[in-house]
């Protein structure tokens, strides 16, 4: 199966078909997709100034990881689910975006320096952990981080303005607004 | 109001905002990063008295940490949100989602002040467990937010959203 046709059968699925049927279903599909990912990025930024040495390195570098990654993942999680269901309502739109393109690059971009983070600069964090600046790797890391997250939201809403197709009622339309 | 809309929507600073392309998307991105900062601030805070954040550390240090980054955060979504009204501000007069944002906006500020500085006075005088009110404010006011971020993302579904009640011709 090629892309084109994955494409085509994810727009005709059901999960599509009511999107674009429903009238409300996307504005509340929409506010759940940013609600969820502005507290991706509040939760993820903590972690991350701590892991830049700020406000200050009192409190463990793994009690803040541990704190937040779970509201950032739990968080992760519906937006992902509310975005893969905008995606279905017009996924050849989407794909072809190039604001999306770049937004996803971003995100991987994210999962990959959250990963090295993990996998290779976190294994020293008992000498980093409390009252002594970060190591140049972590700084980095939640540099990176920043950049990468303030960029998948600014390409996010880039789509909103490039995507090419109104969700807008025509104003002489009658519509019954039940679900 | 339609008449105020319309003349702002005509006045020079409004047209800059509207034909340079990029100065629309760059404003609602940067309000919704700071809807991140302000509602996790917002959430910490709020999560500190139901005790389920950072109860090892005294509610006032907890206020020290995320009160700066909340409030400086709104001032940011203030600047941001005013100009984009200057930029479309048919688009937001007409909305009834924005009206109603507004007001709750309005509760939601004055709460979280009066909020933040009971509660302090509170812990300072005796370090036991928040009382019941505070921890049903706490509760409250982030209901409130939720409610504020609804409406915001609302604005661009007037009519999918309150059908009859919306302000749209």
């Amino acid at each position: 199966m090629d892309i084109p046709s994955v494409i085509q059968s994810i727009e005709a699925s059901a999960p599509g078909e009511w999107l674009r049927s429903s009238v409300k279903a996307m504005p509340i599909v929409e506010s759940l997709h940013v609600l969820a990912a502005a507290t991706v990025f509040g939760t993820i930024f903590i972690v991350d100034l701590r892991l830049l040495g700020l406000p200050d390195t009192r409190r463990p570098v793994t009690r803040v990881t541990g704190e937040m990654l779970r509201f950032t993942w739990g968080a992760f999680v519906i937006a992902a689910i509310a975005g893969a269901l905008m995606f279905t309502a017009n996924a050849h739109t989407y794909y072809g975006n190039t604001a999306f393109r770049l937004k996803m690059l971003a995100l991987l971009g994210a999962g990959v320096n959250m990963a090295i983070f993990h996998l290779f600069t976190l294994r020293s964090v008992g000498r980093w952990d409390q009252g002594t600046p970060t190591p140049l790797g972590a700084r980095l890391a939640g540099a990176i981080s920043i950049c990468l997250w303030v960029s998948v939201v600014c390409f996010a809403r880039w789509i909103g303005f490039t995507k090419g197709y109104d969700f807008k009622i025509p104003a002489d339309s009658h519509i019954n607004f039940q679900f | 109001m339609h008449g105020f809309a319309d003349w702002l929507q005509g006045t020079a600073l409004s047209n800059t905002i509207q034909s340079v392309s990029w100065v629309i998307p760059l404003l609602q991105s940067i309000h919704i990063l700071m809807i991140g900062v302000v509602f996790v601030s917002a959430l910490m805070i709020a999560l500190r008295v139901l005790g389920r954040m950072r109860v090892d550390e005294p509610f006032d240090a907890v206020w020290r940490r995320f009160a700066p980054w909340m409030w400086t955060g709104l001032v940011v979504m203030a600047v941001t949100g005013l100009t984009l009204v200057v930029g479309e501000p048919v688009r937001e007069f007409t909305a009834l989602s924005f009206w109603l944002k507004m007001l709750l906006l309005i509760v939601g500020v004055t709460g979280t002040a009066l909020y933040g500085r009971r509660l302090r006075a509170y812990v300072l005088m005796a370090p036991a467990q928040f009382p019941r009110s505070a921890r049903v404010a706490s509760v409250g006011l982030i209901t409130l937010w939720l409610a504020v971020i609804f409406l915001g993302r609302a604005i661009a579904y007037d009519k999918e959203v309150w059908a009859s009640l919306s302000l749209h011709a």
